[in-house]
């Protein structure tokens, strides 16, 4: 949503803002426009809705059994794999051996069912999005 | 057969018939819709998630008739808002009922031009109190076997009897839930009088973690749950806890999971003492925060 389209559509889209903030509402339109699509105020003349509201549901509060859960650790070198750094370079920034980095990596990946570091990091920041509460 | 058939047929038309004055659609903008309660003569009850943060809202009623009515209160806690009608109507008197794993539940949404819209299923469970995402306690778990358009949310759900069993509610993966009557009779009044429903907050986003095997001895439990970002100037704030602190228990409630740690933030709880043991840098340590009251989402 915030970078320009790599590819240029032949055809200007009719896109319909729907976002409750009329700031956020009107930074959106002008993003649409710059993207050289047109904005419009009805679903019926709109091709695509350009809207901010997840719509996840009445949810439960989560619960865990304990088990498979990560350790903090564990979590610091989630969030540098995140940041794309390179196994040496999160030795590097956790100040520990790479051998230890590996090790850790190794049981993010199976903890999370992952299997490339990138699906790891798509997992869990939808892991830590469902089961982060503020109380 | 043909005959019980088309009896049970005909009854639920007419049971749909009877109950219909109960369900109200509420405009929201780029011509959508939601469905609401007309819970007493001037009170309208609906689904505050599916509800724009504004004062106003425009109804059509049972029969087609217009209407206008502003927000008297919100809890996203059990997912209820009220809404004050301008005008009394004379909505038909909803007599509270228990549901029944296995049972038939009809749910009912308005059509948005003052007709009905009817979904037929069963209850699919019938558990339970439960926690929201968002702290509220539900008094039970119902979940229905049917599917609901998001226009049809927030109507009232009733047993085969014609007893109402609550509010229909679309829950994570579209799943239909009902929040129960008696919620709905424990929060209502409480929104009309204050505008919101007072709970306890620490002010801290947690997430559960595995104790470190090196501490697991000296914390006496293998998990916990780690502070990932404080509200400035909240109560755990200033009590002196930092991100990456575990939390270990809670007044003496273990932290293993979250309910039992919301269990301790109930509305009494508010300006009380909160006792938290923390885990941190390899140390047990207790802090005690004074209890505050949730802002408002």
């Amino acid at each position: 949503m915030s970078a320009a389209p790599q590819v240029a559509l032949a055809v200007a889209l009719r896109v319909l803002v729907h976002a409750t903030d009329p700031a956020r509402r009107e930074a959106l339109r002008k993003l649409v426009i710059d993207a050289g699509h047109l904005p419009v105020d009805s679903p019926l003349t709109a091709d695509v809705v350009l809207s901010d509201q997840v719509h996840a549901g009445f949810a439960a509060m989560p619960e865990h059994g304990g088990q498979g859960l990560f350790t903090p650790r564990e979590l610091e070198v989630l969030g540098a794999i995140g940041d794309g750094l390179t196994n040496k370079m999160i030795a590097r920034r956790l100040d520990i051996s790479p051998h230890t980095v590996k090790f850790h990596v190794e049981s993010l990946l199976r903890k999370l069912g992952a299997r490339t570091r990138a699906e790891a990091v798509a997992k869990a920041r939808e892991h830590r999005l469902s089961n982060t509460v503020e109380l | 057969m043909t005959e019980l058939i088309e009896q049970f047929s005909s009854e639920l038309a007419a049971r749909t018939a009877a109950l219909q004055g109960a369900a109200a659609a509420i405009r929201l903008p780029h011509g959508r819709r939601v469905s609401a309660i007309l819970w007493r003569p001037d009170v309208v009850v609906a689904s505050e998630q599916s509800l724009p943060q504004r004062e106003e809202f425009d109804l059509v009623l049972p029969g087609g008739a217009q209407a206008t009515a502003r927000l008297a209160g919100r809890d996203a806690g059990t997912n209820i808002a009220v809404l004050r009608l301008s005008q009394p109507v004379s909505p038909p008197v909803l007599v509270p009922g228990e549901a029944q794993a296995g049972a038939l539940a009809l749910a009912l949404g308005a059509d948005g031009s003052g007709g009905v819209s009817a979904r037929l299923g069963l209850v699919n469970l019938a558990g339970p109190q439960w926690h929201s995402l968002a702290g509220g306690l539900i008094d039970r778990r119902i979940a229905l076997d049917l599917r609901l358009g998001r226009a049809e949310e927030g109507g009232p759900v009733f047993s085969a009897a014609g007893s109402f069993l609550g509010m229909s509610t679309l829950g994570a993966r579209a799943r239909v839930l009902v929040i129960p009557a008696a919620t709905l009779e424990r929060i209502v009044p409480a929104l009309l009088k204050d505008g919101r429903v007072a709970r306890g907050w620490l002010g801290v986003a947690l997430h559960p973690v595995a104790v470190p095997d090196a501490l697991r001895e000296t914390a006496g439990q293998p998990s916990g749950l780690m502070v990932m970002s404080l509200a400035e100037g909240g109560p755990a704030a200033k009590a002196g806890v930092v991100p990456g602190d575990i939390v270990l228990s809670v007044n003496g409630a273990q932290a293993v999971g979250f309910r039992r740690i919301a269990a301790q933030l109930a509305p009494d709880s508010i300006g009380r003492t909160a006792a938290l043991r923390i885990v941190r840098g390899g140390s047990v340590l207790s802090l005690d925060a004074v209890v505050g009251a949730r802002p408002a989402a």
